[in-house]
This record gives structure tokens, sequence and C-alpha cells, in this order.
């Protein structure tokens, strides 16, 4: 499991590769929970999980306590093109509902 | 060539070897003929019931996970069992949303197995251990 952080304005991005699970998942909420702490201004969390190859309730739960912090911040939290496979998973766990979809990170931003 | 094969896997239960046991079944799996989407419900689904025994079985402290898969003709059944605390309320655990550690957990760990698997069946003693057997039947895509 790889990942990478941008901050990009009021806007983090999260670049995702491998797989989130038990074992990857704690040390990823580590890193993104001290980015939240030291960067009060971040308002958004983009997620490109184009390279996320795989992500079970462990690594969502991670995802969605993050969401908890920007609905605090008045933010949103997006996905950039997700695989059908992991799609699947985060719509069936309603993330569709609070989570908004998309093919590219410089589009998110352009809307924003 | 027969319609029958099976594997046995034993693993201690170390956050790491969640991702082997479900490639290991999923590769095991695979020599049904499964869509692409079918075997990643079969990974999600044993890591689900992997990563249970490892955080609730054991509490992450060291014990053992025996891990067996098998088919016959087109249906395939995963077994994961532990020894460690077991399940008090069975029903409860597989409520969605239901959690022991709701700071860190979501709660659907049961909810993708029922989910993506075609049976789940959970059989549990406080302090003996816990065993989920999970059937999948391939479909028969002619009918």
């Amino acid at each position: 499991m790889q990942y990478h952080f941008q901050l990009e304005g009021q806007s983090l991005i999260a670049t995702l590769r491998g797989e989130l699970d038990l074992h990857t998942s704690p040390r990823f909420k580590e890193e993104l929970t001290r980015l939240f702490e030291t960067h009060s201004n971040v308002t958004h969390l983009i997620m490109d999980v184009k390279g996320l190859s795989f992500v079970d309730s462990s690594g969502l739960g991670v995802i969605l306590g993050r969401y908890r912090e920007l609905q605090e911040r008045g933010g949103r939290l997006f996905f950039v093109q997700a695989n059908p496979q992991v799609k699947r998973i985060l719509q069936m766990s309603g993330f569709q509902k609070i989570a908004e979809f998309s093919n590219s990170t410089s589009d998110v931003l352009e809307r924003i | 060539m027969t319609s029958t094969n099976w594997i046995k896997l034993e693993i201690p239960s170390d956050t790491r070897n969640v991702a082997f046991a479900r490639t290991a079944v999923a590769l095991f799996a695979s020599q049904l003929d499964w869509t692409l989407d079918e075997l990643e419900d079969i990974k999600v689904a044993v890591s689900e019931a992997v990563s249970n025994s490892v955080i609730h079985g054991y509490g992450l402290q060291e014990g053992l996970v025996k891990i067996g898969a098998s088919y016959t003709g087109p249906e395939l059944r995963i077994v994961i069992e532990d020894f460690g605390r077991g399940i008090a309320d069975i029903e409860q655990a597989q409520e969605v949303g239901f959690t022991s550690i709701p700071e860190e957990r979501m709660g659907l760990g049961f909810t993708f197995m029922h989910e993506y698997m075609d049976e789940v069946l959970v059989a549990s003693q406080v302090d003996t251990g816990t065993t989920i057997t999970m059937i999948k039947r391939v479909r028969d895509l002619e009918s």
C-alpha cells in the first residue's frame, strides 16, 4: 500500500495505490489524521483511488472517520477514478450519499 | 477431472496475513468459473471474516486462524475458524452498523459477507471461538 498527500488550497488530495485493509489502514489513518490536525484550513478531501485495487470495511472505516471531521468543517468528500469493484463497495456502504464521484482531480478542484 | 477440490490453511492472527488469506482463497476459488466481480466478492468476504478473527476473536493478540475452502461442482464453501473470545450475541453482531469498537469500525463486516456470499452461517461460543461458514455458487449463465 502506497499513498501520498498533496495540499491544494483548502483541499487535501490523497492518492492511494494498493490495498487498504486491516493491516494497511492504521498507518494511513494516522497520516491523514495528522494532516487534518496540522492543517486546520483543509476543508475538502479528494481521494484519488485510481490505483486502489482493494478496500474492505477496515479501510472504509478510516475514510468515514475523516468524513465526520470534514462535516464539522463544512467540507466535501470526493472519490476520483474508482475502479468498478471499489465503486461497488463504496456504493454498497452508502458512500454515494455522502461523497461525490468524479473522473479527474482537476474537475473536482474546478467544481469546489 | 474431478469436480471436487479443497485447501486448508493455518495462519497466525497477524494483520499482515489478512491479505494473504483473501488472495490465497481467491486464487483457489478461481478454479471455478466466476466473473471478476464475483471473485472480488469472495476476496472481500474472506477479508472481513479473517479480520473479525484477528480483531474481535483475538483482540489483535496472537492466535490461530484456520481457513478451509472447498468446492463440489459449482458450490464453493469457505470456513474461517478461530479459537478466541467468541461472540455473545450472534444476531446483534450481524446487524448492519453494529460494532463493538464504534470509534474505529463501521460494523459492516458481516453485512459485506452476507451481501457478497449466498449463505453465511455463524457458530460461536464465548471464550471458545467462532466459525464462519460462507457459501457461494457459480451462476449458470445458460439458464
